[in-house]
């Protein structure tokens, strides 16, 4: 089966066409996507004095790791903010998951009655917003998260977005598989988690990325539930904080008693993004498998 | 009520359900302390002594936050003079110092949330001009401190003379404590290249506009790849420096965003509100910067320019900066390092014309929030700060040996000094005072004799006791700074086109979004102030 | 199926407590199983949303949110004082049209083109590196765009110099921003995009598309008739979910581009955000900020509930709620 439908792709004038025009898009694409980053990759590995003279460069003119030995001067600053990031990153996306992926099957069973209020309570959310003040007083002062990493991890665990998402993945599902083991005496909850998830990973892993990708990024909620009294704080926070603070004290005239530090501020910046997104790189190909694995169950199942 | 307690329950639940999973290795401590440290009991246990006269009860051990402004200093000295800042603080008033750091990403935010949270916050940096100090204690977040501060800090409310006091009243009550009795000069003006004037033959020191246009055009023409003035495209200070020299024109202490567009016309008309905007001033104004900005003497696309003129005149790449006589001194110091012989200049805006009014007192301040539970012993902890001079000098510089040595009676770095390893600083800008400073050895020899001539001229601030109240016109004053927000900007750096039409354009603007009608509230606001201080 | 057609048709049936409670006993499971979600949005997204009523008081910490004083509509009368709100809710609306518009089309390009590519390891290099833009915060973007950009050092004009021809005054030239921000925003955002759509051909059942190609449809005609159509819910969803926030624009990206005082290109780059930040500046002020964001939300809850009115009638299957 497999030769014969191989041998028929390489007759197939316009398919290999759309391959060519697929591999020549995507490549540059992918290239165009690089290219900034390989211009952070350089400006941090170039000494200051020449970015000021040049401004940035693709390949350093100047080599220097001066901004990385500054950046790694307190290893465990970064190593305890990944370690933070880690962590959050990880329960945040097992429980998210978890939970999105059940609220996404029962909402889109069609015998269920209350769907669509309840799908209609959460969507809403993303339309009417209270705002920050009151977010930070009931954070703070009602469930006293201040400086808890539960003040980051809470909030990251769905999005209306990501719930009506599973929703509609697991539509795809046909119905008749929930009725015919609700024929045979199993449980709501037991055909989602024995029957519905293993057939989702494609849609799991999408969903898992995202919520992922969310708490990797997350920075606004660290900003301002996380003091720096803590001594370790996500990683997009620390990184925050180097790339504006900088510019902070550059271009401030308000507070006119900054000593002047001697940083080399724009590589620096960029040798810490280097740092905080790099390992990302890693990040992708990990959760790719999944989506290959979603093909063979499909395969498998018809 | 009930649903809300059964959210909290839900809540609780998924909380702990969390929790459980993740509690390998991290640390919940500072969660933990928070309960423990006095903020856990209510006031009435430990404020018997704000009714009756009786001694101090400091038998109770609590903690005083104080909030300030900066970035936490990570290299863990700041944790080793705090040590020994509290081990002081507790020998003398039971109590312990606890720093809430702002830091400065989004600070604004941070700030005012943490003010309008209802958080009880002990000590609190603030200030009038750079901190809305005003709005804020309108908003209710400051403590009165009219009875707490003879018996709490009393060395500090001796100091401060009643005159002083009376310029941190909001509804005749004190709110704040003024920084009063620390010299420093936040006026602004160009910094110059003294090597490179000479060479254009301009001897004598820039005093004006022209002369500074002499010496970028100079620069323009014989240094090749420098940038005159590479400023970046936020920095506006240009338009006051132009109205400072070329009228007599004094600041109003109204903010319109970016920079203030109200001025009151001369010292001796301090009490008539009005704009430099409107006077041909502006117009002179507009038409030198178009030419300025047309012969390139900066970027062409400043507006959007993100980068550092510090740095470029550090790399030689920049022909001055513009800012104020604080910074002028440090990179005085170090533009004597980095680019020996560069004789770095200060052009200050007063210079043409001696229009130059001392500096508000409330330039930075300490107020005590208005929920603290233990608003007594965070005035007697800051008057330690401020009055004992060991602890003076402890949080203001660190530990004598480590962080500084004295020689001569003046402060050095101790040989071996590693900025990022022994690097301290508390930003401590509510409190501190001549009389317990140690001067800094490595400022710049001449800023005695800067300080003096700007002593001569000075004329005292006017407006200390002025608290503008935007309620009347708070819609046309949001508007106003919208319009000087978006189109100052381009006039400032001479890129809106033709400037008597640019400058037509933003007059008209200001006009239809109510210039009149704040400029009518301002005059009967300043009419009433010249009444209460009785001129 | 045939029950809920049943109670449906039958409005007195469900009307009756007695029997509500048992058709909800019914989907006990079901109900218990969504319990976490519901009591998440609740304690996250409803507990503060009466906070919005800030939008309509004078703020003062002494009375707090809801006992400072009413002022009605004060708070709001800056937007239309300004004269500009019609432009700015133009430019939002525009700039998120044309995000959602190009951004779907080229993440629906991508991902369809990637699942007909086979060599692995291009697929699995290609797929991280369309990652990395969305790991790299906005201020660097801005930074790098004007490095790129800048008139007198910038990377584009020194090649364009190489090559003999002039230079380009980006940062003076109000037109060409809106093609600028448009494709940071598809350089940045596609290869996260795409993996939803990724995703979903993922769900499709390879057999269809074996079975297609036994048939002799080259690869032009699956796309066209099976993975198209079969993305097109996921399309439909993602739509009215942009649709909700068209008046939210992406201030992180402008912002950074653009910066605060470039007021030359204002007239094409300003969106609602920019210009609330602008005026904020210097003066806080919290109620403004919710003044704002209210009308944004009214705007979007407009726009989505006529568009999923729309689509209960044409796709009765694809809405959102």
């Amino acid at each position: 089966m497999e030769t014969s439908i191989a041998r028929f792709r390489g007759k197939d004038g316009t398919s290999a066409l759309v391959r060519g025009v697929g591999y020549a898009l995507i490549g540059l694409f992918a290239l165009f996507c690089l290219l900034p980053f390989i211009l952070v990759l350089g400006t941090s590995l170039t000494a200051e004095k020449t970015i000021t003279l040049h401004g940035y460069n693709i390949w350093p003119r100047d080599f220097s790791t001066f901004a990385y030995k500054i950046v790694f001067e307190n290893p465990d600053m970064i190593v305890g903010s990944y370690a933070v990031t880690l962590c959050i990153t990880i329960v945040g996306t097992a429980v998210g998951l978890f939970v999105v992926a059940m609220t996404g099957y029962a909402l889109q069973r069609p015998d269920f009655r209350s769907r669509n209020a309840i799908s209609f309570l959460i969507y809403f959310t993303t339309l009417f917003q209270g705002g920050v003040v009151p977010f930070y007083i009931i954070m703070t002062q009602w469930f006293g998260l201040k400086d808890n990493y539960l003040s980051v991890l809470l909030p990251g665990l769905m999005t209306p977005f990501l719930v009506i998402m599973m929703k509609s993945f697991v539509r795809s599902i046909p119905h008749a598989i929930t009725e015919s083991a609700k024929m045979d005496g199993a449980g709501d909850f037991r055909i989602f988690l024995q029957l519905i998830l293993p057939m989702t990973t494609p849609a799991l892993a999408t969903i898992g990325l995202f919520i992922a990708i969310g708490y990797w990024n997350e920075w606004y909620n660290a900003m301002l539930f996380l003091s720096p009294n803590m001594t370790y704080r996500p990683l997009q926070l620390f990184l925050y904080n180097v790339v504006t603070s900088a510019d902070f004290v550059r271009n401030s005239s308000v507070a006119s008693n900054i000593q002047p530090r001697d940083m080399p501020l724009e590589s620096m910046k960029m040798a810490t993004a280097v740092v905080a997104t790099g390992p990302v790189i890693l990040f992708y190909p990990l959760v790719q498998r999944f989506f290959i694995k979603g093909i063979t169950v499909g395969a498998v199942k018809g | 009520m009930k649903v809300r307690r059964i959210l909290s329950m839900a809540l609780a639940a998924l909380l702990a359900v969390t929790l459980a999973a993740c509690s390998g290795g991290k640390d919940a401590g500072s969660g933990s302390d928070k309960g423990s440290d006095g903020g856990s009991s209510p006031a009435p246990a430990s404020s018997p002594a704000s009714s009756d006269g009786g001694a101090t009860d400091t038998s109770k051990f609590v903690t005083v936050s104080y909030v300030m402004l900066g970035n936490k200093p990570t290299n863990g000295q700041f944790e080793k003079v705090m040590e020994k800042v509290n081990a002081l603080l507790k020998e003398k008033v039971n109590a312990n110092l606890e720093i809430k750091w702002v830091e400065w990403a989004d600070w604004q935010t941070k700030y005012n949330l943490l003010l309008a949270s209802g958080e009880s916050l002990d000590l609190i940096t603030t200030a009038t001009d750079w901190l809305d100090a005003w709005p804020n204690a309108q908003k209710g977040a400051f403590m009165a401190l009219d009875d707490l501060l003879p018996k709490y800090a009393p060395k500090t409310w001796e100091e401060v003379p009643q005159d002083h006091w009376a310029e941190t009243k909001y509804n005749n009550k004190i709110v704040m404590i003024p920084e009063d009795h620390y010299t420093q000069w936040v006026n602004h003006g160009f910094m110059y290249r003294g090597d490179w004037a000479k060479e254009f033959g301009i001897t004598s020191p820039i005093k004006d506009f022209e002369t500074l246009g002499q010496y970028f055009q100079n620069i323009k023409d014989k240094k090749q790849g420098v940038i005159p003035w590479d400023s970046e495209g936020t920095n506006l200070e240009m338009f006051d420096g132009y109205v400072t020299s070329k009228t007599d024109a004094i600041s109003l202490p109204v903010s319109t965003g970016p920079i203030g567009i109200f001025y009151a016309p001369s010292y001796d008309q301090r009490f008539t509100a009005g704009s430099p905007v409107f006077e041909d001033t502006f117009v002179d104004f507009a038409k030198l910067m178009k030419e300025w900005g047309d012969k390139g003497y900066w970027r062409q696309d400043v507006l959007s320019y993100k980068g550092d003129a510090k740095n470029a005149m550090e790399a030689g790449k920049s022909g001055g900066v513009q800012h104020h006589t604080q910074s002028y001194l440090g990179n005085r110091y170090r533009m004597d390092q980095l680019q020996p012989g560069s004789e770095l200049q200060f052009f200050p805006w007063s210079a043409t014309r001696n229009n130059l009014v001392a500096m508000s007192i409330t330039h930075g301040a300490t107020a005590v929030g208005a929920h603290s539970k233990n608003p007594e012993r965070a005035l007697m902890v800051y008057d330690l700060l401020r009055q004992d001079q060991e602890i003076y000098r402890l949080f203001n510089y660190g530990i004598e040996g480590v962080q500084y040595v004295v020689k001569d009676g003046k402060r050095y770095r101790p040989d071996g000094y590693d900025v990022q390893r022994d690097e301290f600083y508390s930003d401590f800008w509510g409190g501190r005072v001549d009389k317990n400073e140690i001067p800094d050895g490595t400022l710049w020899d001449g800023y005695q004799d800067l300080y003096a001539s700007y002593d001569q001229i000075k004329k005292p601030y006017p407006y200390g006791r002025f608290v503008f109240l935007k309620d009347p016109i708070n819609n046309e004053l949001t508007a106003l700074t919208q319009v000087v927000s978006q189109s100052l900007p381009a006039i400032v750096f001479g890129k809106a086109g033709d400037p008597e039409k640019a400058v037509n354009d933003f007059r008209n603007q200001l006009k239809a979004a109510g210039y009149d009608k704040i400029v009518a509230e301002l005059q009967k606001q300043l009419d009433e102030y010249k009444k209460l201080v009785g001129e | 199926m045939e029950s809920v057609a049943r109670t449906r048709a039958n409005p007195k049936a469900s009307s009756s407590l007695g029997s509500r409670m048992k058709l909800f006993w019914n989907d006990r499971t079901l109900l218990l199983m969504c319990l976490p979600a519901i009591a998440f949005f609740l304690v996250m997204s409803y507990l503060p949303m009466p906070g919005l009523y800030l939008a309509f008081v004078n703020f003062n910490y002494t009375d707090g949110m809801f006992r400072s004083p009413f002022v009605g509509f004060d708070n709001f009368q800056f937007l239309i004082h300004s004269g500009t709100l019609w432009k700015l809710t133009f430019n939002t609306v525009a700039y998120n049209l044309a995000f959602i518009l190009f951004g779907n089309a080229l993440q629906i390009l991508i991902a369809v083109l990637l699942n007909e590519l086979r060599t692995k390891w291009f697929k699995k290099l290609t797929q991280s590196l369309l990652f990395l833009p969305y790991f790299i915060s906005f201020v660097l973007v801005g930074l790098i765009a004007y490095n790129i950009l800048s008139y007198d050092y910038g990377l584009l004009n020194s090649l364009l110099k190489t090559m003999g021809m002039d230079p380009i005054q980006t940062y003076s030239n109000p037109k060409i921003w809106p093609y600028i921000i448009v494709v940071t925003y598809l350089w940045q955002s596609t290869g996260y995009g795409s993996i939803v759509y990724f995703a979903a051909i993922m769900g499709l059942d390879s057999e269809i598309l074996e079975a297609a190609e036994i048939d002799g449809a080259n690869a032009l005609q699956r796309i066209r008739y099976i993975v198209l159509p079969w993305l097109k819910p996921t399309f439909i969803i993602l739509l009215l979910f942009s649709l909700g926030g068209i008046l939210r624009g992406n201030f992180g990206l402008i912002y950074n581009l653009v910066g605060a005082n470039n007021s030359v290109l204002f007239n094409s780059t300003d969106i609602i955000e920019t210009y609330v930040f602008r005026t904020l500046v210097n003066n806080f002020n919290f109620p403004l900020g919710s003044a704002v964001s209210l009308y944004q939300s009214i705007f979007g809850f407009i726009i989505v509930v006529s568009a999923n009115w729309f689509m209960r009638k044409v796709s009765p299957d694809n809405t959102l709620f």
